[in-house]
């Protein structure tokens, strides 16, 4: 244990909100894993208690409450549980322990949870510690426990951490929803921001505020910057946001303007549409905003490029053929290959971290739905459905979800759902539109 | 969170010192913004002392640009009393229709007649498709105006291109009727003034 509480501060020091240490279970994944199943299958029935105050404090209902309200919504945006209404649990959470033996199983199987969460927390200052465990409710076991430091301002994120790692307990493979979507919102208004927020729509906090347009909001792969194309000085130039220092870099193209850019896999290139005397191609750029050479050179359209997962490949969009079409590159050789060939209208791709498909947006009927298609071609797969556009798809860190835009509501607000196309949620609901959302790599 | 307090004060205070460094928000576009309302000025100054030609058509020629005219709160439509008027494409199209060089034919007479006058070409597109894609395909119907004006004799140099792609619409509507209005090249007067 004492070897553990080091670590735990050292990671305290690394990592500036929270830091995390196992203090029991398996990493391997408890036979409840086969539990979890995809398309049209059962959802894994689970309760989230509310968390229980171990420390002198008075008891915050903010924290208790509030840590299971991020859990328990992090777990349906998964698609993959049925978390059991709150108001169904039979014990009292302050009365009760939070360790094996302390509590009654019975009390979670009566009410048919197959899993129960439960945690406590104690605050000193600003600070706060968190214990988090989930039990497997048939087999009476502690599946996996974990220990958090950090500021008490911060809880919602060790909750989306502990959410993060009960996916990973059922598939093998952490969640994400320690993540941040970066997107541009209207709010309202008539002009166009750089906003970022996590999934829960928490700590909202808007990258821009010029009053002009700001466009094509993308991360860096370390999850600190947002760059991002804007009208605020001319020409149209990229702009690197950092966003714990506030610090700006502006990149600007001597004859042109940026669209654009998307950083590679590895940080040290990004991929940026340029338009040139009306003709845009896209470019590589150092990681100083330096450009490199020109990766495409047609007299046609030519945006949006995105990076396979080996930073090998770039996807992008051409009306070479005459109409907006996929293609594929291969920055070495710069040889390309066509992707799509159905309909009129593919735009908008984003490849998957897995590498394994590409979503994007095409047309169909007069209203833009979201397709995926392997990254060797093939026939694509409709995600959803042309009753509504739904538009800008970009994918979670593992691959297994998207975010996107739709105006299935009215205005445009943003969506998440699986990479099948199943369990559709809205996460914003801003009195504005909500566009172009570009999901984060997983946070410290 | 501590991070993030600090982040909104040194945000707060690169505005200020941004506001404080170009006193009115449009200073950003030089080109448009402050040609634009100096040239107006000087035209309505010219009038009262009695040196304008031809009176009111030299007047109020100018008018802002769309990104202007949005920080502003004004329409984005180019005024009725415009000389210079738009012209329109299909859906997912950059070539000029009959009609669209019958407008640009008579813009360029305008031109050719107001010799000293400089635009800008703004292409923009409607609502549908991709914001990216849309602001290329703004582009390329802005220098497909910007070439024909050429080919008819206007100097290269008077004439700049910008393109808004979907992001300034004239109508917003979601419909055909507004769509048309949207995919457009519009022309804005920069100045009518003899370059000095």
């Amino acid at each position: 244990m004492r070897l553990k509480l080091f670590f735990a501060a050292l990671a305290l020091m690394v990592c500036p909100w929270a830091a995390s240490a196992q203090i029991s279970g398996d990493s391997e994944g408890p036979g409840v894993r086969g539990e979890i199943v995809g398309q049209g299958g059962q959802r894994f029935p689970i309760a989230v208690s509310p968390l229980k105050n171990l420390g002198t404090s008075a008891d915050s209902a903010k924290l208790s409450e509030g840590m299971a309200d991020a859990i328990v919504h992090d777990l349906e945006l998964s698609g993959w549980f049925k978390v059991l209404d709150r108001a169904a649990y039979l014990e009292h959470p302050q009365k009760t322990g939070i360790t094996l033996g302390s509590f009654d199983f019975k009390d979670w199987s009566t009410i048919g949870a197959e899993g129960v969460v439960k945690g406590g927390f104690s605050v000193q200052g600003d600070e706060v510690a968190v214990e988090l465990r989930l039990f497997d409710v048939y087999q009476n076991k502690e599946r996996v426990g974990k220990r958090y430091v950090g500021r008490v301002k911060d809880y919602r994120r060790i909750a989306h951490k502990f959410a993060d790692e009960i996916i990973n307990q059922f598939t093998g493979v952490p969640g994400i929803f320690n993540t941040r979507i970066a997107y541009v919102s209207t709010s309202g208004g008539r002009f166009k921001e750089i906003h970022v927020a996590h999934l829960d729509g928490s700590e909202k906090f808007q990258v821009t505020n010029n009053r002009t347009i700001n466009i094509s909001p993308s991360w860096s792969p370390d999850g600190r910057s947002v760059l991002y194309a804007s009208f605020k000085e001319r020409p149209q130039s990229l702009y690197l946001f950092e966003l714990y220092s506030g610090k700006e870099t502006k990149w600007s193209a001597r004859n042109g303007r940026y669209l654009g850019g998307k950083f590679s896999p590895d940080g040290q290139y990004i991929a940026a549409t340029l338009e040139v005397g009306g003709n845009s191609d896209v470019h590589l750029l150092d990681r100083s905003g330096n450009i490199i050479r020109r990766l495409t050179n047609e007299p046609g359209i030519e945006v949006s490029p995105s990076w396979s997962p080996d930073g090998r490949q770039l996807v992008f969009v051409s009306d070479r053929s005459g109409s907006p079409q996929l293609y594929v590159l291969d920055v070495a050789s710069g040889k390309t290959r066509r992707l799509t060939y159905g309909g009129s209208y593919n735009t908008a791709p984003d490849w998957s971290p897995k590498g394994d498909r590409i979503a994007y947006t095409g047309r169909v009927a007069g209203r833009f739905v979201i397709f995926t298609i392997s990254a060797e071609g093939g026939e694509p797969r409709k995600l959803t459905a042309e009753s509504a556009d739904s538009e800008d798809p970009s994918w979670s860190p593992d691959g297994r979800f998207l975010v996107f835009s739709s105006n299935r509501a009215g205005r445009y607000h943003l969506y998440v759902m699986q990479a099948t196309g199943d369990n559709q949620r809205r996460l914003t609901g801003s009195g504005g539109d909500d566009t172009k959302p570009h999901w984060s790599p997983r946070l410290d | 969170m501590a991070q993030f307090k600090t982040v909104r004060y040194a945000l707060v205070a690169v505005f200020l010192l941004t506001a404080a460094g170009c006193a009115p928000s449009t200073a950003k576009k030089p080109d448009t913004a402050t040609a634009g309302s100096s040239t107006s000025a000087e035209s309505k100054g010219k009038g009262g002392a009695g040196e304008g030609q031809g009176g009111g058509t030299r007047e109020s020629q100018t008018s802002p640009g769309s990104l202007d005219a949005l920080q502003q709160g004004k329409s984005t439509a180019t005024p009725a009393s415009s000389p210079l008027k738009d012209v329109y494409f299909e859906f997912d199209r950059y070539d000029l229709k009959p009609d669209a060089r019958d407008t640009l034919k008579a813009n360029a007479g305008w031109l050719k007649g107001n010799p000293s006058a400089r635009i800008e070409v703004e292409g923009h597109c409607d609502e549908r498709g991709t914001n990216e894609y849309n602001l290329a395909l703004g582009a390329k119907r802005a220098q497909a105006a910007k070439d024909f004006l050429v080919t008819l004799g206007i100097p290269a140099e008077r004439v700049s291109t910008i393109s808004y792609g979907e992001e300034i619409p004239v109508c917003k509507q979601a419909a055909e009727d507004c769509w048309r209005q949207n995919r457009r090249a519009r022309f804005v007067i920069i100045t009518t003034r003899p370059a000095s």
